[in-house]
């Protein structure tokens, strides 16, 4: 079954894809925003947040390097390379467009004029925002966040060059895998670590799915 | 008393309205096209821009939610994730407390007390009719506004609500502002009139005294033509309804002698006020009876065969099921 090392590979894989998803409340912010028919440069908005997507995922490694690395724009203050929260923020990058594309499909889906009746009840924009728009966006919100923490399980070009294949602090089922493919007769192991992430990855669908059917009953 | 003084573009519509709204109910009648929504949402502060707003000398805040006046929608947009209760519940945490209605008296007055645990997914077009009004009722606001209210509506449901909003206008003494395409739900509610083509407010006073001034009659199609009556002047089925009915030129009948061994309840005598020629040929007749002004048309060969000629006495003839 499952050896130490192999334990210590999930375990990383879970806590980095966790991290990662800390992403979520941004996301929702930058969800919301894309969502208002008046935001200025909607269009200029939409594609920066979809960049990570067309980029290639070593590239977004290599951008974070330059900003958040020893060497970096930023790293006198944060130094975040070869870290397992670097690890964790270049996941967050990856599948930020996922999230906000998810997201925002849910809150296009409610029809803007219930936001205008809240107003007219007397509700803010804050509070339009956390009692209407929030609640009737979450079942789509939470199948989101489930479908992107089973991608963010498997990211790793951007991962492996901004946060290298440190076992136990960076090394996610994928570095692993690619690590054990390196040498020779590693296919064994490759292949137990594979279905692990098979696995790993369709029960995210599935708990996605099974989430957002509970969630749109008690809608 | 509401004053409103807007001015503003949309693309090639141009809205450019200064109207005022005594207190009591106000009809906002107009084609489609005609700008009504486009007013309505720039009343509610919901359509950002040009123009003041003005209500009891006091101008409103740009701001949709301190605006303190309520919107009806059309088709009521409560909010789904909420029971009935709960809906009620929101406009009542958001409401001056100074003014606010206890939310069992309103459901109390609306009849949706056994509704507030529901989910609104499953409510009747007239439950959610009800409910939508009660929950902006809630609020007290200073004006309310309501958007085709009675669109969704039909029959003995639509007459029952007019009713509900009628009681609601004496018990609450609450002013009401109603846009509608549909000339007899302003002739149902209605004291004051205004009349909105491309933008433009055409005609604009009481309401007996607008509906037949010749501006707004060219709003109507000719279809619509015809005139208010009070409904206490006339037979019709069930009981309440509105206090005036429009009664279209083309469901009034004319006789010359008092009619006898006749199926139609509403008989009304009158003379002939005028007679002239509409564009389609045929003629319209101009009646004053004791209850207010009626229209007939009628062909030519009718006129000519019955003589009619003005100073007329007529007896007019309206079919119970065209009210």
């Amino acid at each position: 079954m499952l050896s130490p090392t192999d334990l210590q590979v999930l375990a990383t894989t879970l806590i980095v894809a966790a991290k990662a998803l800390l992403i979520l409340p941004l996301a929702i912010a930058v969800a919301f925003a894309l969502s208002r028919p008046r935001l200025p440069g909607r269009l200029a908005w939409d594609g920066l947040v979809h960049l990570p997507v067309i980029l290639p995922p070593i590239l977004i490694g290599f951008l974070l390097l330059q900003l958040l690395g020893r060497q970096g724009v930023f790293g006198g203050w944060i130094n975040l390379a070869f870290t397992q929260n670097g690890a964790a923020l270049a996941t967050a990058v990856m599948i930020f467009p996922l999230l906000v594309r998810s997201v925002r499909l849910s809150f296009d889906a409610i029809d803007p004029r219930l936001l205008d009746a809240a107003a007219m009840l007397g509700a803010g924009p804050w509070d339009r925002f956390f009692s209407i728009a929030l609640p009737l966006a979450w079942p789509g919100i939470l199948a989101g966040a489930v479908t992107a923490f089973a991608a963010a399980m498997g990211e790793f070009g951007a991962v492996i060059t901004f946060a290298a294949n440190i076992p136990g602090e960076t090394q996610t089922l994928p570095l692993a895998i690619y690590q054990v493919l390196q040498q020779p007769g590693g296919e064994v192991e490759a292949w137990r670590l594979a279905l692990l992430s098979l696995s790993l990855a369709f029960a995210g669908l599935i708990a996605a799915e099974l989430l957002q059917r509970w969630a749109r009953r008690r809608v | 008393m509401l004053h409103a003084d807007i001015d503003l573009r949309q693309g090639a519509f141009h809205l450019d309205v200064a109207l005022r709204a005594p207190h009591g109910v106000t009809a906002i009648f107009g084609p489609s096209g005609s700008g009504k929504s486009t007013l309505l949402a720039a009343l509610a502060g919901l359509r950002p821009g040009g123009g003041t707003i003005s209500l009891d000398g006091q101008k409103l805040d740009p701001r949709p939610h301190r605006r303190g006046i309520g919107l009806v929608f059309q088709d009521g947009l409560l909010f789904p994730h909420m029971s009935v209760g709960a809906n009620l519940l929101y406009a009542w945490r958001r409401a001056d407390p100074s003014r606010r209605h206890a939310i069992e008296d309103v459901a109390g007055f609306f009849d949706i007390a056994t509704l507030l645990d529901r989910s609104v997914v499953n409510l009747s077009g007239g439950e959610r009719a009800r409910v939508a009004l009660a929950r902006a009722l809630v609020a007290a606001p200073r004006l309310l506004l309501l958007d085709e209210p009675f669109s969704a509506l039909d029959g003995q449901r639509r007459r029952s609500f007019i009713d509900i909003l009628g009681r609601m206008h004496d018990a609450f003494g609450l002013s009401m502002l109603i846009v509608t395409h549909l000339i007899d739900d302003a002739a149902a509610l209605a004291t004051h009139l205004v009349g909105l083509r491309d933008g433009r407010v055409v005609a604009e006073g009481a309401f007996a005294q607008t509906v037949s001034s010749p501006a707004f009659r060219t709003l109507l199609d000719a279809r619509d033509t015809g005139a208010a009556l009070s409904t206490t002047a006339l037979v019709r089925r069930g009981g309440g309804g509105p206090a005036a009915t429009w009664v279209r030129a083309d469901h009034v009948l004319l006789a010359t002698r008092k009619p006898t061994a006749i199926s139609a309840r509403n008989i009304l005598r009158g003379s002939i006020g005028g007679i002239t020629t509409e564009e389609s040929e045929s003629l319209l007749v101009e009646l004053h009876t004791a209850d207010g002004v009626l229209f007939a048309r009628l062909t030519q060969e009718a006129v000519d065969a019955l003589k009619l000629r003005v100073g007329m006495p007529v007896w007019a003839l309206v079919k119970a099921h065209a009210l």
